[in-house]
């Protein structure tokens, strides 16, 4: 327990050593902004619920997450620095739920960051809170699964690119499946419909917390994890 | 865990490493005892950092076992991982960290932790000369003092074991005498083993030197077991005048004596000056029968001397087949 907290301090710490985290945080409020205030022209609708915020973050996330877990093991590996962290005396699970933690942090901060909204939307009008606390976990969840996924997949490979691009491509693949199969087969939507992070999260916007939801992502980061570990013990393999 | 005086410290037996088509290691055994400072010497590519990787537990070895303080490196992974302290080749830091976060994280992923971190810091920083950039981002340091920082880190818990491969590399002639007057101070209490390709690294610091050449053990002794076993029967050098002989005439007179084995022409820096290299057949001194030779041909006879081998030429012979 220990090293892992250790290891994801660390983490969370290197990410914000050089502008680019603070670049990716800007890039993302901006972004969230414009959509909140220009588009959906809060001011003019008088809605005072955080449904737009909830549809556009997730799909966001899908492409913004990756970008966050693409360096966590794939820089290790291109240093060589991860030839000393793996004799120290640490085991690979705990490399990986430690890097995990720390760019949980990373997601944390900048979930934290947009409470702005709906304490606006508290100020302002009566928001329907549980869809709104729903929707926070809701996002931590999701969230988690794309980095778990970006995580996985800078196991596979010393290049950052490439782990972004695996990163982005199972995370969007995961997010928008049943939208894809349903657009070729109306039977396999069902199917489609369960290995959907969308359809999973669209229930938390509602302000539903249902055992499934939880389960499925907890599941996945789960899934996701455990890859990563077997992927970092191969070298330990004849 | 007591350490009898009978059971080597490390013990490498029998180690295979294959990468696909590539045999890295064939077959290496060698073990060395508490306190000694080994040097691991072979030229580049020859299955040195392969040795060290499997010795530090990073990858697994294809056959054969290697034990640290009695334990097995791949069932025990973790507790014979506590007990050495690693410079990997080129030092691999984080180049964003700050150099003493970065010894911090590394003490505590070491287990050391609180108060006792705080002050080994500072002691290792100052053993190691890098007290004055501990506040400095890694990146931002020049090779020799990474090298440091990194050196510095595989201290940090007082190991029993320090396993470091080529240490001195990428530094400055002054950093590399400080990193090699280090290295033999810190043997003193514990058991060194360093890879390189320098050989006056090994001369200068190590108690016992491994040769190691394309994946096997060529040579194994203290320096000076290892220019003795050569000593036995060492060619004989003949130093001559040209006065117009041509080499090809000499070397067939030399190669044409009964007593002489081979013969061969070392390049010499001056002109007017010829240099032949003959290896008697018998163990006997071949001196006196290359001097009677020299008189009989009237060669102006310039020196004649029989050559010991130093390190360095034991090393260019086990290492050239």
């Amino acid at each position: 327990m220990g090293n892992i907290w250790v290891m994801g301090k660390k983490e969370f710490a290197s990410y914000f050593a050089s502008p680019i985290a603070y670049v990716a945080i800007a890039v993302f409020l901006v972004v969230v902004g414009l959509k909140f205030f220009i588009v959906d022209t809060f001011f003019k609708t008088g809605e005072a619920s955080l449904r737009s915020f909830f549809e556009l973050v997730p799909a966001f996330f899908v492409f913004y997450l990756p970008a966050i877990a693409m360096r966590l093991v794939s820089e290790e590996k291109r240093l060589g620095t991860f030839e000393l962290l793996a004799t120290l005396p640490v085991s690979d699970a705990e490399i990986v739920l430690g890097k995990f933690t720390g760019a949980l942090g990373f997601l944390k901060i900048t979930l934290l960051l947009t409470l702005v909204y709906p304490l606006m939307l508290g100020l302002l009008g009566a928001p329907d809170w549980g869809a709104i606390i729903g929707g926070y976990i809701g996002l931590l969840l999701i969230g988690s699964a794309f980095l778990a996924i970006g995580l996985m997949a800078s196991t596979w490979t010393r290049s950052q690119i490439v782990a972004y691009i695996l990163g982005a491509v199972l995370s969007s693949l995961f997010f928008f499946i049943d939208r894809i199969l349903a657009a070729f087969f109306e039977e396999a939507k069902k199917v489609a419909e369960y290995f959907s992070f969308s359809s999973h999260f669209s229930n938390f916007t509602r302000g539903v917390i249902d055992t499934r939801d939880l389960v499925f992502f907890v599941s996945m980061i789960a899934l996701c994890l455990v890859v990563a570990t077997f992927s970092l013990n191969r070298r330990r393999w004849n | 865990m007591s350490q009898s005086a009978a059971t080597p410290m490390i013990e490498v037996a029998d180690l295979w490493k294959r990468y696909g088509e590539i045999e890295a290691l064939k077959g290496i055994s060698f073990s060395i005892n508490k306190g000694e400072i080994v040097g691991f010497l072979g030229p580049n590519g020859a299955g040195k950092s392969t040795c060290l990787k499997i010795m530090t537990c990073f990858i697994p070895p294809t056959s054969g076992s290697v034990r640290i303080g009695g334990l097995d490196v791949q069932e025990h992974s973790r507790a014979v991982r506590k007990r050495f302290g690693y410079l990997p080749e080129s030092a691999p830091l984080y180049t964003d960290m700050v150099a003493y976060d970065y010894l911090k994280f590394v003490g505590a992923l070491r287990g050391v932790t609180g108060r006792k971190l705080a002050k080994r810091i500072p002691e290792v920083a100052e053993k190691c000369g890098v007290t004055d950039v501990l506040g400095q981002v890694v990146g931002t340091l020049s090779k020799g003092y990474r090298q440091r920082v990194c050196l510095a880190q595989a201290l940090i818990h007082d190991p029993e074991i320090l396993v470091l491969d080529e240490p001195t590399v990428g530094l400055d002639p002054n950093q590399v005498v400080e990193i090699r007057t280090l290295i033999k101070d810190l043997g003193r209490e514990r058991t060194v083993i360093l890879s390189t390709h320098i050989l006056p690294e090994v001369l200068v610091t190590c108690d016992r030197v491994v040769i190691i050449h394309r994946g096997k053990i060529v040579a194994n002794g203290t320096p000076q077991e290892l220019q003795e076993a050569q000593a036995s029967n060492p060619p004989v050098v003949l130093r001559i005048g040209a006065d117009g002989l041509s080499s090809e005439a000499v070397l067939s007179t030399l190669r044409g004596q009964p007593w002489a084995g081979s013969a061969r022409v070392r390049p010499v820096g001056l002109a007017g000056e010829m240099e032949f290299e003959i290896a008697s057949k018998g163990a006997d001194d071949a001196r006196e029968r290359t001097i009677s030779l020299a008189q009989a041909q009237k060669w102006r006879l310039l020196e004649v001397r029989r050559e010991l081998l130093d390190l360095e030429g034991i090393f260019r012979k086990s290492t050239q087949e």
